[in-house]
């Protein structure tokens, strides 16, 4: 018993379970996806360091970290605005609302494309008024800024929401006889017991937001140095079956989506550590 | 309703109390939040159905007729009609295996099964390109055998399948997690067999979390736009999907067709939101229910 | 059916849960595995049940071999800490469970298993709540369908899992008065897990006392509390005093009051510790005999049936607690910071040994 892969236990079925698991997930995710690393490995460094350090691609590097990481600090500020307002204060339609906060996981991202392609173009409802004040909002990085601030709403009201809802109601009282004001006991005790899910919420909507594609494409206009993302550069190269390239792009971005993996693997462990 | 009255404090309706802030301030951060989300999620969810309906219905209903739209939505409901139950058997597998053992390396298994959450929707396209594309291993023996599954309708599925892998899974880990094995363990010893147990405690006490697990796969099956295009060839009333298709209309400037086959996908995610909704409200009154005492 | 439980020993990691466990139970009695929490009991229990195996030893039923046997196949009723009972299930579906999963040769008739589940709803002093939902039944009501549950199947065995750990104290003692005369109506074997001592002494035949995965000592409730065999029995049962002295010519010394008449060995001037109970230690204004000490009355709790004195002896500086009726209360009329002397009336010597 001293080493043992598995501890005992009555309930059957595990060696069935496990090993159908096991089976699935090596056919389904883990088989097709070592081929990007095997096909990479079948490059040579010049041919990989040529393709993404192409102007083109550089460019496209830029703009998808840039954007996203905007749009994941837009989202982080107003995901907490959101999630304060809906937890802590009443107002006529919450239900709805809340419901609603979804709605980007659940709307098709090219509809939401579409959707806010035609609003935010220069002659649509909110892109004329845009435009009044001299601003052009679609087929720029402003409009790419936009359809990932979308796409990336709900993560950080949903990591948020429910800390806030557990948070103790007595640590604010005690923070206010000890003579805080309320913005005081908002920036010393409050922000500093949502952090971990702030921190969450924002990798994880910039994580999404890194390899967003549906709601970008018709936005972003899609013109070479300027508003070219990254999946859109995959596309592309596959659509001249330049699959070297493509593979070459595709392993930057996994790699850095595993590092945003890891990372919030890595906040959840030390918020559980911290409530424990 | 007056302003008064209108917006308040959650916790303790009308005094004000050291810990809550002034009206004023309530109102405001209330107004800017509405107005965020009403900027990002309510207009955009409006333009959809009034795009549809701009050229009125009978335009609208002709746009959903036209047998290529038909087609979209045949391969759309196949699509989500094979990946769905297969990644709900995958669902059950895995929860089973996570939530009611203690294992080594079950910490890797759960990553592993998120993994298809960090990958963006236009790579898990491309690794199905390479496995089964003109340039893989596989071609060959594809080709000789006369099989097409890159940008034909099984690549489809496979990457549906693909991105909707951890749905289900997701989903039912938890709530299995938090419902423990002394039931099972209970159910053992009154001599039920596996299976009985399976069915009779165990599926009976998942069924919510599993009704969710499946809405949201659908929902993804149904809208997955970029793997789907990648593999998909974009041929017209063959391999394009809902949201290939509203591409390809709104690609043509054929404006009103396009939100009109959208608002076909709206419509699913206003109703994926409403059953959610239910769902979570039906938990919350079997947890109140589990207070009352 | 008797149990007999022989040389089980079970690891966690480095963590030996038990010990080279050996245990008798005979038909029909209903025993107590008492200790505190990592004793092994409940991995006792759990073994006996089938739902953990053990790494070594032998669990026999009525003599025959039932260590491979699985959990399915010992015909046990298990009650569980927590109850485990089907939330989705009504009070009724969960006590016809055991019978509605039976195959279909052996399975009683619909009729046949309704009676049966309103005879035991009568046992147990629910009727009239068959329809009712786990969620809509109180602690004490749930504890009793989770044991009408587990009688459903008629087992050989009852084994019950700390039964009235989750409940408030009034139910408690009314559900254990209530599962003792259960016991003694039905004559089934039964095993029950309990770190409360009190619980242990009222319920059970014979109470097993375990400790870091051993038993320290096996009998009645009187025997394990008149006779404890360990100094761990006598500081697990009932408030006891603990005095350090010294054996010295054969004598022990206490606060120099001399102990005649215990052979402790011929290990001079070694080092031991006497446990009085507190109702073993007499109170008076002066010296009985040359085991009186000098104590000094620090407090004095008159609230109960007995009167509790904390005292100080006077030479050690150690605390001492006196349990005296309230008749010798008044007679003696002792106020705090009073000079007494405190006078064992039995003793029994340990080595030393630190708690």
């Amino acid at each position: 018993m001293k080493w043992s892969f598995k501890q005992h236990s009555v309930i059957p079925g595990f060696s069935l379970a496990l090993g159908f698991t096991v089976l699935y997930l090596s056919l389904v995710v883990l088989i097709p996806l070592s081929t990007i690393f095997i096909k990479t490995a079948g490059l040579s460094w010049v041919q990989f360091w040529e393709t993404i350090s192409s102007p083109r691609v550089l460019a496209s590097f830029r703009l998808s970290f840039g954007a996203s990481f905007i749009a994941a600090l837009v989202n982080t500020l107003f995901g907490l605005l959101v999630a304060w307002v809906l937890v802590r204060y009443r107002f006529p339609g919450k239900g709805l609302v809340d419901a609603l906060v979804d709605l980007p996981f659940a709307l098709p991202t090219a509809v939401g494309g579409i959707a806010l392609t035609t609003i935010y173009a220069e002659n649509g409802l909110l892109g004329s008024l845009l435009a009044r004040v001299g601003i052009k909002a679609a087929f720029t990085p402003l409009g790419i800024v936009i359809a990932l601030t979308f796409i990336g709403l709900p993560f950080v009201v949903r990591t948020v929401q429910p800390v806030l809802q557990e948070l103790d109601a007595e640590m604010e009282e005690a923070s206010a006889c000890l003579g805080a004001t309320r913005l005081q006991t908002f920036c010393r005790v409050i922000l500093p017991t949502l952090l971990p899910a702030l921190l969450t919420g924002f990798a994880l909507a910039f994580a999404r937001a890194l390899g967003e594609y549906g709601s970008v494409v018709f936005i972003s206009g899609n013109m070479p140095m300027k508003t070219e993302i990254l999946p859109l550069m995959i596309m592309t190269k596959l659509e001249q079956f330049d699959f070297a390239g493509a593979t070459a792009i595709a392993v930057v971005m996994l790699v850095a989506s595993f590092v945003f993996l890891l990372l919030i693997n890595l906040l959840q462990w030390w918020s559980a550590r911290r409530e424990a | 309703m007056h302003i008064r009255t209108f917006f308040t404090d959650a916790r303790h309706s009308n005094k004000q109390r050291s810990t809550s802030e002034s009206r004023l301030v309530r109102w405001l951060l209330t107004s800017v939040a509405l107005v965020f989300l009403s900027l990002f999620l309510l207009i955009p969810l409006w333009a959809v159905f009034s795009q549809a309906l701009e050229k009125g219905f009978a335009t609208y209903l002709t746009a959903l007729h036209e047998p290529d739209a038909l087609a979209a939505v045949r391969l759309t409901l196949l699509t989500a009609a094979i990946a769905v139950p297969l990644n709900l058997v995958f669902g059950i597998a895995a929860s089973w295996t996570i939530a009611k053992f203690e294992f080594r390396w079950k910490n890797l298994l759960l990553t592993l099964i998120d993994l298809p959450f960090a990958v963006s929707p236009v790579i898990s396209g491309l690794i199905f390109v390479l496995l089964f594309g003109s340039s893989s291993l596989l071609a060959p023996w594809l080709s000789a055998h006369n099989l097409h599954v890159v940008f034909a309708v099984p690549g489809i599925i496979l990457a549906t399948i693909f991105v909707t892998f951890p749905f289900v899974a997701r989903e039912l880990i938890p709530v299995m997690q938090a419902v423990g094995t002394e039931e099972e363990e209970a159910a053992l010893t009154l001599g039920a067999s596996g299976l009985q147990t399976f069915f009779r405690v165990t599926l009976p006490n998942m069924k919510w979390g599993l009704l969710y697990g499946v809405i949201l796969c659908n929902a993804r099956a149904m809208g997955e736009f970029g793997a789907v295009s990648v593999v998909s060839g974009h041929i017209r009333g063959e391999t394009n999907t809902i949201p290939l298709h509203v591409e390809i209309l709104y690609n043509e400037y054929n404006f009103a067709a396009a939100f009109a086959v959208a608002s076909l996908l709206a419509m699913l995610a206003l109703v994926t939101l409403a059953l959610k909704k239910f769902i979570q409200w039906r938990q919350e009154v079997a947890a109140g229910a589990a207070e009352y005492q | 059916m008797s149990i007999q439980v022989q040389h089980i020993t079970k690891q966690f990691g480095d963590f030996a849960a038990l010990d080279g466990i050996n245990l008798e139970i005979p038909t029909g009695e209903l025993v107590a595995l008492l200790g505190p929490s990592g004793s092994g009991k409940t991995t006792l229990l759990r073994i006996i049940a089938g739902l953990e195996t053990a790494d070594g030893g032998n669990i026999l039923f009525h003599g025959s071999d039932a260590t491979t046997q699985s959990v399915r196949e010992r015909n046990i009723g298990f009650v569980f800490q927590h109850y485990a009972l089907f939330r989705h299930m009504t009070v009724f579906e969960n006590i016809a469970f055991g019978l509605r999963v039976r195959p279909r040769k052996l399975r009683p008739p619909k009729q046949e298993i309704a009676d049966r589940v309103h005879e035991l709803l009568r046992l147990v002093q629910l009727e009239g709540l068959a329809k009712r939902y786990p969620a809509q039944l109180s602690g004490g009501q749930r504890q009793r369908v989770a044991l009408a549950r587990a009688l459903a199947v008629e087992p050989t065995v009852l084994l019950l899992d700390e039964p009235f750990g989750a409940l408030d104290a009034q139910v408690r003692v009314e559900l254990r008065r209530w599962l003792r005369r259960l016991h003694d109506e039905l004559k089934i074997t039964g095993v029950f897990v309990t770190h409360d001592q009190e619980e242990a002494l009222e319920v059970a035949d014979r109470v097993v006392v375990m400790n870091r995965g051993r038993i320290e000592q096996v009998g009645t409730p009187t025997e394990v509390y008149d006779q404890p065999a360990s100094p761990f029995v006598y500081n697990f049962l009932g408030n006891v005093n603990l005095f350090h002295g010294r054996v010295h010519d054969g004598k022990i010394e206490i606060d120099s009051a001399a102990h005649a008449g215990v052979t402790v060995g011929d290990r001079d001037t070694a080092a031991t510790v006497g446990y009085v109970r507190a109702h073993d230690l007499d109170v008076d204004r002066v010296a009985k005999d040359v085991s009186s000490m000098a104590a000094v009355v620090r407090h004095i709790h008159a609230v109960g049936s007995s009167v509790r004195i904390d005292l100080t002896l006077q030479v050690s500086n150690e605390p001492a607690e006196a349990q005296i009726s309230r008749e010798r209360h008044e007679e003696l009329s002792l106020s705090v910071g009073e000079q007494v002397f405190v006078t064992p009336r039995r003793v029994k010597f340990f080595g030393d040994y630190q708690i």
